[in-house]
């Protein structure tokens, strides 16, 4: 029973973390995927018990601390997040995946419109509408990551 | 129930962070694993330099060495040229009764991250609170001022960009010495002067040096070049627009300057007292040499030697 694999879980948390800081151009930094809201909801989807809402406030600390913004901001958004999914986690599991991509969209999507508010009540509002960027990016790559990590899970058999 | 702890929980860490300062020893502990992350995050990148320098052909790297050759000997020249300004400068500014402009210190410190939020310009160095830096250092490169200190962590430290739309800089035009406020805004090319009068004389090409008067910024150095001045009769001021001189999104290694604390007064009469001394050195050489002129006939040249160096020790000391 010990056995869970849950070490796959953490690496990709960990992965998550590195790719939202990894360097990039520019014009792709405006469009830059939520990683770890990504990875995070798909262990949501499909090991829903071994997501906890108070593990995801922790990594959204450390979010904050990587991106020098107020300490809890990311903490709030990816709980937030993370409390969706696991609302709507019965229903979206079973949507086809173009489906999965538009509730993504929508959660992500609100996800950042907290994030705009508390980036402006910290004094920095970003001039357009290309913060909601991200989250449409997200959810276009959302069929190629849960592939990716469902035949991960499968190979190292989590549960 | 969870979700209500937690939500509330990221609230008030939030508004503790905003308002007092009891987080930011936390904040600067746990900036301590930011470092190997960043460091890790850039891997790709180090990679790929350090492949490309191992294959890069040998007469590229000729090509380079003439070249850096050439510059390091242009360089000395000016630097030749410039030790005897210097202390033209020094004496000149004694006439005047007024401090001299000091060499500050500096720290080297190498990029080591980029803001991963695109719409703040800072970026994080690998230099912190072990190294001497301190809030509100300022931070430039080879060109120019690039910005300033805001978060200092045991070993990196985040720096503000002059461009980023919450930070502006006291400057002064450097042909006239009209002051101005020079203001980010948001475009790593750009940066706006607020509240210059229609008639003001700026020109296109003035070159913009900081001007001190924030108490934060060391005078004189380049900050920007005016790149368009708009006269518009409908707004109240000239639009001035001016483009960073300092490579901000490409430099990889910046310089922190160290102020000197010492106030104008203190360095005046200190310099004046070095300058005193070096006086005194140098006339009783002069005696010396006139009490035996023949037997050192020889080593003449030898004592005028160290007469040399004794003002740039001098200086060193200021």
């Amino acid at each position: 029973m010990g056995e869970h694999n849950g070490w796959l879980i953490w690496a990709s948390y960990l992965v998550g973390l590195l790719l939202s800081v990894a360097p990039m151009p520019d014009f792709m930094e405006l469009g830059r995927p939520l990683w770890l809201a990504m990875f995070i909801t798909y262990w949501i989807l499909s090991v829903p018990q071994r997501v906890s809402l108070t593990l995801t406030w922790l990594l959204g600390l450390a979010m904050d601390v990587l991106y020098g913004v107020l300490l809890g901001q990311h903490a709030l958004t990816l709980t937030l997040i993370a409390f969706l999914m696991l609302t709507l986690q019965q229903r979206v599991r079973m949507f086809p995946l173009w489906q999965q991509s538009l509730v993504l969209l929508v959660v992500f999507g609100l996800a950042q419109l907290v994030q705009l508010w508390l980036n402006a009540l910290a004094g920095n509002r970003p001039p357009t509408l290309v913060f909601l960027l991200p989250a449409l990016v997200s959810a276009l790559l959302w069929p190629w990551v849960f592939t990716a990590l469902r035949s991960l899970r499968l190979r190292f058999n989590v549960n | 129930m969870r979700l209500l702890v937690l939500v509330v929980l990221a609230a008030t860490l939030m508004v503790v962070d905003a308002r007092f300062d009891t987080l930011k020893p936390v904040r600067s502990q746990l900036g301590l694993v930011l470092t190997p992350f960043y460091w890790l995050a850039d891997l790709p990148v180090r990679i790929w330099d350090g492949v490309n320098q191992q294959f890069s052909s040998r007469s590229e790297l000729l090509a380079e060495n003439e070249k850096l050759k050439a510059e390091a000997l242009l360089m000395q020249r000016r630097l030749q040229k410039l030790a005897a300004l210097t202390e033209q400068n020094v004496r000149l500014r004694e006439l005047l009764n007024s401090a001299a402009l000091v060499d500050e210190k500096v720290l080297v410190g190498e990029l080591i991250g980029v803001d991963p939020n695109p719409f703040t310009h800072r970026i994080l160095i690998d230099k912190g609170e072990r190294d001497g830096v301190f809030l509100g250092q300022p931070v430039l490169d080879a060109r120019g001022l690039m910005g300033q200190v805001v978060e200092v962590m045991p070993y990196s430290a985040r720096v503000l960009l002059l461009t980023d739309t919450t930070h502006s800089i006291p400057v002064q035009v450097n042909r006239n010495g009209l002051r101005a406020i020079a203001v980010g805004t948001g475009n790593p090319e750009r940066l706006e002067l607020r509240h210059v009068a229609d008639t003001a004389d700026v020109k296109e090409g003035d070159l913009l040096v900081s001007s001190g008067m924030g108490q934060r910024f060391p005078a004189g150095y380049p900050v920007a070049v005016v790149s368009e001045v708009i006269h518009d009769s409908g707004q109240p001021f000239a639009i001035v627009r001016a483009v960073p001189t300092a490579a901000l999104n490409r430099t990889r290694y910046m310089l922190m300057v160290f102020s000197d604390p010492r106030s104008p007064e203190q360095r005046a009469s200190e310099a004046a007292q070095a300058q005193e001394a070096h006086d005194r050195q140098l006339a009783e050489q002069a005696k010396k040499q006139d009490a035996k002129p023949s037997a050192e006939a020889a080593p003449a040249p030898a004592p005028a030697q160290p007469a040399r160096p004794a003002p740039a020790s001098a200086g060193g000391a200021r």
